[in-house]
């Protein structure tokens, strides 16, 4: 019995890879298993090659997992296209159709010798038994309900669900096409059974989702009442649930002509008293760069979602890169503090957006979500989420006595001024994009902009100190540490699971706010550090970068950093980590033998 | 409602406009307006981008939004859809609606929100001291173009009435009145309004565009018998821009459609029983 397991699977366009990752997904939520699934394309629309991996565990998982255990291919053009993405090695058992032509020991996977090897005549057992090519994924999930031991009867009622609206006869197709590979598995098993060990509690109350759709239930959760944005990959699905829910709670969402007319419009509505919020990708960050600077200036709350896509320029669009935090934290012209927040994995998009929307309403400002296309639209199940155990805070109104001799920029000792809208008696101000006094008036004074700019930083002293938003996880006296953050933030945590089970005290450090540092907790948790990796999916190492910027980083810190695309393994991590860990020890026996 | 005065409309600060600038003709005439409309100016909200003109909502006491250059128009429709009961002014130069800011001017006509759009067109850049504008006339030498430019102008009111505007007017300040008048019927029509005014710019403006020529070259487009609900009519009076000053209401649709801010209205009351309670709101992602 296994308690984990990696399914990889790839083919053409219209074979129905990805909706058979679905109706895995979906039947292992219901059956009580956690479940990953992660879907990667080609740049085409139609056609060309796709791929998904599904993961299922019986305990919580923080990532996609390393390499797979079953391997499926539809055909080895398109499977190989996913080199990085699908990665074969010596635990992995291939399943592929014999018609590809190519014998089991002439598999195109270089220098690697798979456990074991299945030639299944998938399109002649799909003609046989649905009478049409088109079900070749519905022998797949037999085959694989037959392997992995996941619920016959569960995977079948989803096929219902999925094909029983499309006729009778469709659905009867697939049925059979199941059964045969159902039975095709129980003729040919495995040399090595993969069984799956089944969860202690079926799945009633599992959600399942991605961080795209969470992300929206969760701006809709913090009661946001607009949305302006402007399609872009890998971010289009939050403005598309936006558009289909956000209606009912008396709110509205605009397709806007470009990327700044929905952020131009987005600080319009949060001007008027709104919650606003937008979304975008990298090429739309760098277009809403200056509307992002007046919202500062303004003082006006908003949430902007950058779901980081390989960059720069056109880049990557459909995979995913940590390498737009620098733009995130520095993109802009004169003196600017606007909070960054990274989402770890799905279930953490819910937590980020509520905060964000937190924080932006509470101090006035930006605040940038950087989430990435793995977390925005993989798909996770998720453990329900108590939603009263959370706080959703509104923005400083100004009072009746305020609003008698109204500064809307007024010099409190927070630094926060009450904030007024449109409608609102006696709270009528300028807001602008020039520089301003507390009352508004816009000035070229010296005197006037600096005492705005120390305004304008001093209100986030309070920010400063939340060291909730930075999770520090492992041994605390660790020498050794981990630090990263969005989704390589979970394949690190798996990697400190695998360091504790062999003996080796690793700490992980994870910031939430990535920007600003929290500087306690960095610096509290870099003290005991002999030696580190700070793990990022960005080829330069953006957020080690940083730390050199703004923190003393110890000598032994390293950057374990890659461009987007080429997903880290939990296991590779561990492995530099154990190189770190034979460094150290070798450098203390050097200092010993010296101090002798 | 009780009726309020020009004056209340006004505010503290004083305009920085150069003497004798025509914008100090447009903000007056905005004060009657309002005034004539009778709004208090608190539910007023009154949006720009940047230039000389789009320093006027600071010199009124409704609330005022100075934003970036070319932006008045997207922020002015997000101030819109989040608080429908607003009457939102937007206003700005030239340069700034129909250079910079021009990919947005169809759209938010398209859109039809029921906002009114002031551009003050005086064909040179003010603000930085000069150069070519958008609507300046072709061959004209300003610092940016020392031997001439090669462009033609945009006809401001042809580019708007063929991307479908409802309402479309031309006012100049040197009849203040009139364009008062205007700016109150903009602001009645239910949908997008737009007025190029003619304002004059004192310090780089050609002689022929100051507001003492104005006041012989302005022709009203009632004294030529134009009848405003005549689109093709209207069409065919705006390809004068440039070459005669007409005043007045070219097109105003006599069947307004329903604008953009009611029909979101009638989607939100629709839907609005289909909504769960916030605590809930996670259900649609439930594996029942």
């Amino acid at each position: 019995m296994v308690t984990d397991i990696v399914i990889g699977m790839a083919g053409s366009g219209g074979d129905g890879i990805v909706s058979a990752g679905d109706s895995l997904v979906s039947a292992a939520a219901r059956e009580g298993f956690h479940a990953v699934m992660t879907k990667s394309f080609g740049p085409q629309i139609r056609g060309g090659e796709s791929s998904c991996r599904v993961r299922l565990s019986t305990e919580r998982l923080h990532n996609p997992g390393g390499a797979l255990d079953v391997a499926v291919a539809l055909n080895w053009d398109d499977f190989l296209k996913f080199g990085a993405e699908l990665k074969v090695d010596g635990h992995t058992i291939v399943v592929y159709d014999s018609k590809t032509g190519i014998a089991p020991d002439k598999l195109p996977l270089v220098g690697v010798m798979p456990a074991e090897v299945f030639s299944v005549p998938l399109t002649d057992l799909t003609k046989s038994s649905a009478g049409t090519e088109k079900a070749k994924t519905s022998v797949v999930l037999g085959l694989l309900s037959g392997w992995i031991g996941l619920s016959r009867e569960v995977l079948l009622a989803g096929l219902k669900r999925k094909f029983g609206k499309k006729g009778e006869e469709l659905l009867a197709a697939n049925e059979r096409a199941f059964e045969a590979g159902f039975t095709y598995a129980a003729e040919h098993p495995m040399k090595k059974p993969l069984l799956m060990q089944q969860p202690l509690t079926k799945g009633m109350g599992k959600l399942l989702t991605d961080g795209n759709d969470i992300t929206a239930a969760a701006a809709l959760f913090s009661g946001c009442q607009f949305f302006g944005g402007y399609p872009i990959t890998p971010s289009t699905e939050v403005m598309q649930l936006l558009g289909r829910e956000i209606w009912k709670y008396g709110g509205a969402m605009v397709q806007a002509e470009d990327e700044i007319a929905g952020i131009g419009m987005t600080v319009g509505a949060s001007f008027a008293g709104k919650k606003a919020m937008t979304a975008t990708s990298g090429p739309g960050m760098d277009l809403k760069t200056e509307v992002l600077g007046l919202a500062s200036i303004a003082e006006l709350p908003l949430v902007l979602l950058n779901v980081m896509r390989g960059g720069p320029s056109t880049g990557l669009p459909t995979k995913p890169e940590q390498s737009d935090l620098f733009q995130a934290c520095f993109s802009a012209h004169g003196d600017v503090l606007r909070p960054v927040l990274a989402p770890t994995c799905v279930a953490d998009s819910f937590d980020v957006t509520v905060e964000a929307f937190n924080l932006a309403e509470h101090y006035q400002t930006p605040v940038i979500i950087l989430s990435d296309q793995e977390i925005a639209q993989r798909k996770e199940t998720v453990d329900p989420i108590d939603a009263s155990k959370y706080t959703v805070l509104e923005r400083r109104k100004p009072t009746e006595s305020e609003l008698q001799k109204y500064a809307r920029f007024a010099p409190t000792e927070t630094g926060i001024s009450p904030i007024s809208n449109p409608g609102m008696q006696g709270g009528a101000y300028l807001a602008s994009g020039i520089e301003h006094n507390e009352l508004g008036a816009p000035s070229a004074s010296g005197a006037v902009h600096s005492r705005m700019n120390e305004k304008r930083f001093r209100k986030f002293a309070t920010l400063h100190q939340r060291r909730d938003l930075v999770r520090v996880e492992g041994d605390p006296e660790a020498p050794l540490a981990l630090i990263a953050w969005g989704s390589i933030a979970g394949v690190c945590r798996e990697a400190l699971g695998k360091a504790k089970a062999e003996g080796l005290p690793v700490k992980l450090l994870v910031p939430t706010l990535v920007y600003p540092f929290v500087e306690d907790v960095w610096r509290e948790f870099l003290m005991s550090v002999k030696a580190g990796l700070v793990v990022e999916q960005s080829y330069q190492g953006q957020l080690y970068r940083m730390m050199r910027m703004f923190l003393d980083v110890p000598p032994g810190i390293s950057s374990f950093a890659r461009s987007g695309a080429n997903p880290f393994q939990p296991v590779e991590v561990l492995a530099r980590l154990k190189e770190l860990s034979f460094s150290l020890q070798g450098r203390v026996s050097e200092t010993q033998r010296r101090d002798a | 409602m009780t009726t309020l005065s020009p004056n209340v409309f006004k505010s503290e600060l004083k305009p920085i406009w150069c003497p004798g600038c025509g914008d100090y003709g447009v903000v007056q005439a905005l004060y009657r307006a309002l005034s004539a409309i009778g709004r208090p100016p608190h539910e007023v909200a009154f949006i720009s981008g940047i230039g000389c003109s789009s320093r006027i909502p600071g010199y009124s006491t409704a609330y005022g939004f100075n934003t970036v250059h070319g932006r008045a128009l997207p922020v002015a429709q997000g101030v819109k859809m989040a608080n429908p009961d607003l009457l939102v002014l937007v206003a700005g130069g030239d340069g700034d609606g129909f250079s910079i800011g021009g990919g947005h001017v169809p759209h938010a006509i398209r859109r039809n929100m029921d906002l009114t759009y002031l551009v003050m067109d005086n064909q040179v850049y003010g603000l930085t001291k000069g150069q070519l504008s958008p609507t300046s006339p072709r061959g004209l030498e300003t610092v940016t173009s020392v031997y001439g430019s090669f462009e033609q102008p945009i006809n401001p009111l042809l580019t708007v009435l063929s991307a479908g505007a409802g309402f479309v007017a031309q006012g100049t300040p040197a009849d203040m009145p009139g364009l008062a008048t205007l700016v109150e019927e903009a602001i009645r029509y239910p949908g997008f309004a737009f007025i190029n005014v003619q304002s004059p710019c004192v310090t780089y403006g050609e002689d022929d565009q100051q507001l003492r020529a104005h006041k012989t070259r302005m022709k009203s487009l009632d004294s030529v018998g134009h009848d405003p609900s005549n689109f093709m009519q209207a069409l065919e009076k705006s390809t004068q821009y440039g070459t005669e000053l007409y005043t007045g209401v070219f097109y105003r649709n006599p069947n307004p459609p329903k604008s953009y801010d009611v029909l979101v209205r009638e989607r939100q009351e629709t839907l609005k029983p289909a909504a769960v309670p916030r605590e809930r709101m996670l259900d649609m992602f439930l594996q029942k």
